[in-house]
């Protein structure tokens, strides 16, 4: 088993002062739905902590800010209350119907988009949402204050550009126009309580009758959830009503293969990512037409 | 491992507890308090045997330390039960018979009576959604679908 010693911290400047004194021994924790279980499963993943920091109870990281071009979500929310937001359902559904596919009810009031992506797990079901949304992370250590794109903090499975003085603290998402349309799909081995096998979030807008800005993000299809860049480019303001599914089926699995090598799962995975994708464009045009 | 001081309210009553940082709600609950109808299944949140309710929401009590939720308020099930007398849905898993080897039980009535707190007319769809993290391996969930319904239709038609 595990030893370590608990730290909780009253609020954030108090967080990020003891971060700044021993980060290198402090492991962050906040809903602990995934962090439990690999403590539970005394899992490499871990790697070596003296501490153990309860950041769960901080006050002023679980708020929803609607800014003049951005949506602000603090990294606290639970997924219950990205589902509840009536702002989040109305500017980006597809984050509330990512955060719906997440484990059951228990593990939504407890588990917390930050940690979601923090845990940088390829399967994460709001990272492709995110990424799709041209999501950026913003980060504060004790003097500094810092944002990047959330495809740049995710550098490898299970592992950020998050350094050992950091707390992600929110989430900044680019507002887009009220006819973007999206999608979210998920292969799952049942039904509920699922790890995703592949995700996909599909964000774009259709002018007319072309795909105009298009965004493809794959989860768990390669070593970390990214944007099939390619496929994007392909897709770009090419006919809704001129798709060659045979092609696009072919070189998303292409694409897939390119990022990640051939792997054990490629000879399943290869023609199911190009399948995924069909089946959200085809869900998007049905909403269009 | 240094002790942490936490301070909790369970089924209504006050306590003061020194406990351990890996120390589990789940532990906290069963080993402290003996509130034994906390039951420990998967111990990795897929099995909800251990589901109690925190500050109002359903929460699997293995997947939380206890020196996390310093000052909260816990409901188990044996917290439902007030002067002897058993919480409605306690009743309509009886008379539903949605009970067989009971193991499931304590952690779905906590996932049924967060539901109703919070939205005292959930369709079946909800009932669905609120219950999807506790396994029955027995049951089929059918009687245990139709308890909480039948809760449901008594409490609007009074």
């Amino acid at each position: 088993m595990i030893e370590f010693e608990a730290l909780k911290p009253q609020n954030l400047k108090e967080a990020l002062a003891v971060l700044k004194e021993r980060g290198i021994d402090i492991k962050l924790l906040a809903g602990g739905t995934d962090l439990l279980v690999e403590i539970n499963n005394n899992s490499d993943r871990l790697g070596n902590f003296k501490y153990l920091m309860d950041i769960s109870s901080i006050k002023g990281l679980d708020e929803i800010e609607n800014e003049k071009k951005h949506l602000i979500i603090g990294a606290l929310c639970t997924h219950t209350q990205i589902i509840e937001s009536k702002l989040i359902e109305g500017k980006f559904p597809i984050l509330v119907r990512g955060a719906k596919t997440i484990g059951s009810t228990q593990i939504r009031n407890r588990g917390t988009i930050g940690g979601n992506i923090n845990n940088g797990s390829p399967a994460a079901d709001l990272i492709t949402p995110l990424l799709a949304l041209k999501s950026s992370v913003i980060l504060k250590s004790k003097n500094k204050k810092r944002e990047l794109p959330l495809q740049d903090f995710i550098t490898g499975p299970y592992k950020t550009d998050r350094k050992e003085d950091e707390i992600l603290t929110k989430i900044k998402i680019p507002k887009i126009n009220s006819d973007y349309q999206s999608s979210f799909q998920k292969v799952k081995r049942r039904q509920a309580v699922a790890i995703s096998r592949i995700n996909l979030a599909v964000v774009t807008d259709i002018k007319e009758m072309r795909f105009n800005d298009i965004r493809i993000a794959f989860g768990s299809a390669t070593p970390t959830a990214i944007r099939f860049l390619k496929m994007e480019k392909k897709l770009k303001q090419t006919q809704i009503n001129e798709l060659n599914f045979d092609s696009i089926i072919e070189q998303t699995g292409q694409e897939m293969v390119e990022i990640a090598g051939e792997r054990w799962s490629t000879p399943y995975k290869k023609p199911v990512v190009g399948n995924l994708l069909i089946r959200a464009l085809q869900e998007i045009i049905r909403e269009v037409q | 491992m240094q002790k942490v001081k936490v301070s909790l309210t369970v089924n209504r009553k006050k306590y003061n507890l020194e406990v351990d940082p890996d120390e589990r709600l789940l532990d906290s609950l069963r080993d402290r308090l003996h509130l034994t109808g906390v039951k420990e299944g998967c111990s990795i949140g897929e099995c909800g045997a251990c589901t109690v309710i925190i500050d109002g929401k359903a929460v699997n009590s293995c997947m939380v330390y206890t020196f996390q939720i310093d000052g909260s308020h816990v409901l188990t099930v044996e917290g439902l039960e007030i002067d002897g007398r058993l919480d409605p849905l306690q009743l309509s898993f009886i008379e539903h018979q949605a009970v067989q080897c009971g193991f499931c039980t304590p952690g779905m009535l906590m996932s049924a009576k967060a539901l109703l707190n919070k939205n005292p007319n959930p369709d079946k769809e909800a009932i669905k959604t609120a219950i999807e993290g506790n396994l029955c391996r027995c049951t089929g969930y059918q009687q245990i679908i139709e308890a909480i319904e039948a809760v449901v239709k008594k409490d609007g038609s009074e």
